[in-house]
């Protein structure tokens, strides 16, 4: 198990290199540059150029290749180009958001998803299963900026409960931080609950029809302990692979969600970094978004072990 | 430190609608405090006014750092005939760290200024010294007379504004690491795409004739204003509909007949704002052949064009002038008749006789300003009628600033040119800008208009450069746009101005 976990933290490396190499150079294949963005709209070719040079940017593509490398290895992700401060330090400020948004949103999402799925399997094809469904499918279709957008007219402008966007950071205290955070958390969770709903209510289904659920009817088990504890277990696996899909859906969905709600999150940190071609910030924050789904997808493989004593890791 | 009238005023007088500002502006005391939240379009790439001619950040840090000199309600600044400016400062102006004013700091910046910014390369040309006499006396010497010397000191746009001079040395040509001017507001801290904030300057050394446009007294009623990052257009206007914010800018036109029925909203229309234009690329490519321009021009029919863009009435007018109507000491319609000429037939010949033979002209436009985007697409269909070929390059903006510049790539390129009081600074008819549109004459005239103290004079030739414009065809000119904001009705003494004045403005 530990050798198991430790081969997999390794394995972290060649990706890690990958996606560096990668983001580096998609980025700067793309046309845009920052000089151009600073010296503003009026500005000479002269005057792009001499920004460009105190940015040292006007050094070879390798050149700058290598020396990314080189900061990488001590750990160092850069300087951003716009915010004057390092990179590391950068996406430190706009983890907590984030972070927060996501983990409420991916609470949501399972406290109305996996409920949601087991009653609708629990009583197939009935009236129930068939509402539930049908609001799931309509969950799946709609964006999350519409579903956004929408939330803002109905709640803030018409009813007045929440503000409309920003952010209330935590040493603000947290209830109004969790004020700031619902609208979005279900603008982002509520699509992700009715993803989840489908899976567990599927993988529930599969799992009713199996034998050792008729021999626990059998053996006289009440429906109860049929259902929550002999089928919800085993139904878990193939949920909690979705939901640690979802997870990761959740923090690439923060970007937009973050900016129809004016969070200063990861989100909005990339969004500006990238229409501003603040390359060290693209690059560190996409290094680090990759390394999330890494430990992501990590997390959820050992989870397995909670719910199925068959799997075993070496 | 602004007006230092040293100088003797002059000045004709245009009359910058003030309608707007004037009412709002109720007979009120006004009172002090509150915090102020202006909804921004978006995040400041930097806080250097000095490198920088990006409008948002002079909108913020203008507050914070104060010109020489400034422009009045008309946008006039003071001209003279001589080839000696001597400024006298005022005594007593503190910077945000404590420290006074003195000509050492109004040098170190001027130097600076005339480095990197746009402008201040241009009026620097014209230059020969800048020296400190004594501590409250700035001399400046110029090689020839100027006209637009003091317009171009008074600048908020990627203006000459005043660093304190330990700023300027530790900069030198990078950005500035601190942001102290000497302002009615003091720079707190920039939360990137959380806020800009600042407070009121308890030691502001305001000036004690009554306000006028930017210049005379300023006040500091706020105690705070936060400049908030707000990109999505949708949210700035839920944010002004339920308080949220004090100011919404640049909301979209189309919204204009609902945010006038919005309790507690107050519609601002910014008059004039910019014109809408296709560069052409006079360097390189199709669009050297003046035929082709020519071609261009006559095809075109501007209503659909600038209805397509800005959608209500109420915010595009079609104008040949370079200048807006609402600056009349500037404004004229020579060579109209080349505006606006909805001439197919023309265009087709002119296109035969240069021989066109279908190599696409290359137009690079953004999505990131819709109205170019829309602006550009009418005009395609419009050229394609006439049998150009068009290949409509769709970019975002950042892409768009960085191609314009290789002239190798485009023919043209969609961009707004915004209102500006000095046409010596003109960026819609420089040679030292993309488009390179260079014409012996014009280059010529703009520079004897540079020189000439006289506004009579300089306004003749500001009226050939416009005659040039359309007969060489240096740009396309679509039409003129004004731009929707809004703001709450308990704010009060709010200018209705591109440069977005917040002294002077109070909550009530």
């Amino acid at each position: 198990m530990k050798t198991y976990v430790a081969r997999r933290l390794l394995a972290l490396l060649p990706v890690a290199l990958v996606v560096a190499t990668v983001a580096f150079v998609l980025m700067h294949l793309a046309p845009g540059d920052p000089a151009s963005v600073i010296a503003g709209p009026d500005a000479s070719a002269d005057d792009v150029q001499r920004i460009e040079r105190q940015l040292g940017l006007d050094a070879p593509l390798p050149v700058q290749l290598v020396r990314w490398y080189g900061r990488l290895v001590r750990g160092d992700l850069g300087q951003s180009i716009f915010l004057r401060k390092p990179v590391t330090e950068a996406i430190l400020d706009r983890v907590e958001p984030t972070l927060l948004l996501t983990v409420f949103a991916l609470t949501i999402s399972v406290a109305i998803g996996v409920p949601a799925g087991v009653i609708s399997a629990r009583y197939h094809n009935s009236a129930t299963d068939q509402a539930f469904m049908m609001a799931a499918l309509v969950g799946v279709s709609i964006p999350n900026f519409l579903l956004g957008l929408l939330l803002i007219l109905c709640f803030s402008v018409w009813l007045g409960w929440f503000p409309v966007a920003g952010y209330s950071p935590l040493e603000y205290g947290y209830l109004k931080t969790l004020r700031s955070l619902v609208m979005p958390a279900f603008a982002l969770g509520l699509v992700q609950s009715a993803l989840i709903a489908r899976v567990a209510r599927s993988s529930m289904l599969d799992i009713l029809r199996e034998q050792f659920i008729t021999a626990g009817r059998a053996k006289g088990l009440g429906e109860r302990a049929v259902v929550y504890k002999h089928a919800l277990k085993n139904a878990m696996i193939p949920t909690v692979t979705i939901i640690g899909i979802s997870f990761a859906l959740l923090i690439s969905g923060a970007v937009v969600v973050e900016q129809v709600f004016n969070i200063p999150g990861l989100g909005r940190l990339i969004i500006s970094a990238v229409l501003r071609r603040d390359y060290p910030v693209i690059q560190g924050v996409v290094l680090c978004i990759a390394g999330i789904y890494m430990l992501i997808n990590l997390a959820t493989d050992l989870s397995y072990l909670l719910f199925d004593p068959r799997v075993r890791y070496q | 430190m602004r007006h230092t009238r040293r100088v003797p005023a002059v000045l004709a007088a245009m009359l910058l609608s003030l309608g707007l500002a004037a009412p709002l502006a109720a007979q009120e005391q006004p009172r002090m405090g509150g915090v102020f939240k202006a909804a921004m379009i978006g995040e400041p790439p930097t806080l250097d006014l000095h490198t920088t001619t990006a409008v948002l950040v002079q909108h913020i840090t203008w507050h914070v750092y104060e010109t020489l000199y400034t422009y009045d309600k008309n946008y006039n600044a003071i001209p003279d005939k001589g080839r000696t400016y001597t400024f006298k400062l005022r005594r007593g102006v503190k910077f945000h760290n404590g420290k006074e004013m003195t000509s050492a700091d109004v040098v170190a910046s001027l130097n600076r200024w005339s480095r990197l910014a746009t402008p201040g390369k241009q009026l620097w040309k014209n230059v020969e010294a800048v020296e400190a006499k004594d501590p409250y006396t700035v001399v400046m010497y110029l090689k020839d007379t100027s006209g637009a010397l003091l317009m171009g000191l008074a600048r908020p746009n990627n203006g000459a504004v005043i660093y304190p001079k330990e700023i300027v040395d530790a900069a030198g040509d990078n950005q500035v690491k601190e942001v102290i001017g000497t302002g009615p507001y003091r720079f707190v801290e920039h939360k990137p795409d959380r806020h800009v904030k600042l407070v009121r300057f308890k030691d502001y050394a305001a000036r004690s004739d009554a306000a006028d446009g930017f210049g005379g007294k300023r006040t500091a009623y706020l105690d705070e204003i936060l400049f908030i990052p707000v990109p999505d257009v949708a949210v700035r206007l839920a944010g002004i509909e339920t308080g949220e914010y004090h100011y919404s800018q640049q909301l979209q036109q189309d919204q204009y007949d609902r945010i006038k029925t919005l309790p507690g909203v107050v519609p601002i229309i910014v008059k004039p704002s910019n014109w809408s234009t296709a560069v052409l690329n006079h360097k390189q490519g199709l669009m050297t052949d003046k035929r082709l321009r020519q071609a261009f021009q006559a095809a075109l029919d501007m209503e659909p064009i600038m209805a397509a863009g800005f959608g209500n009435k109420a915010f595009y007018r079609l104008d040949p002038g370079l200048s807006f109507p609402e600056q009349p000491q500037w404004y004229s319609k020579v060579g109209g008749e080349l505006y606006d000429q909805k001439n197919p037939a023309r265009a087709k010949k002119l296109l035969q006789e240069a021989g066109y033979t279908g190599t696409p002209l290359r137009w690079i436009t953004t999505k990131e300003y819709q109205w170019m985007f829309k602006n550009a697409l009418v005009a395609k269909q419009q050229l394609e009628a006439v049998g150009f070929k068009v290949d409509l390059q769709v970019v975002d903006w950042a892409t768009l600033v960085q191609r314009r510049n290789k002239p190798e790539l485009w023919d043209a390129f969609s961009t707004g040119i915004t209102f500006n009081p000095e046409p010596a600074f003109a960026t819609g008819v420089a040679c030292n800008w993309p488009g390179w549109w260079c014409h012996e004459d014009k280059e010529q005239w703009m520079a004897a208009m540079a020189r000439e103290a006289d506004h009579k004079k300089r306004k003749a030739m500001w009226d050939k450069v416009q005659q040039i414009f359309y007969e060489d065809v240096g740009r396309i000119k679509f039409g003129d746009s004004f731009s929707l904001e809004a703001i709450r009705k308990d704010v009060h003494g709010f200018q209705a101005k591109n440069e977005l004045p917040l002294w002077n403005v109070w909550l009530k």
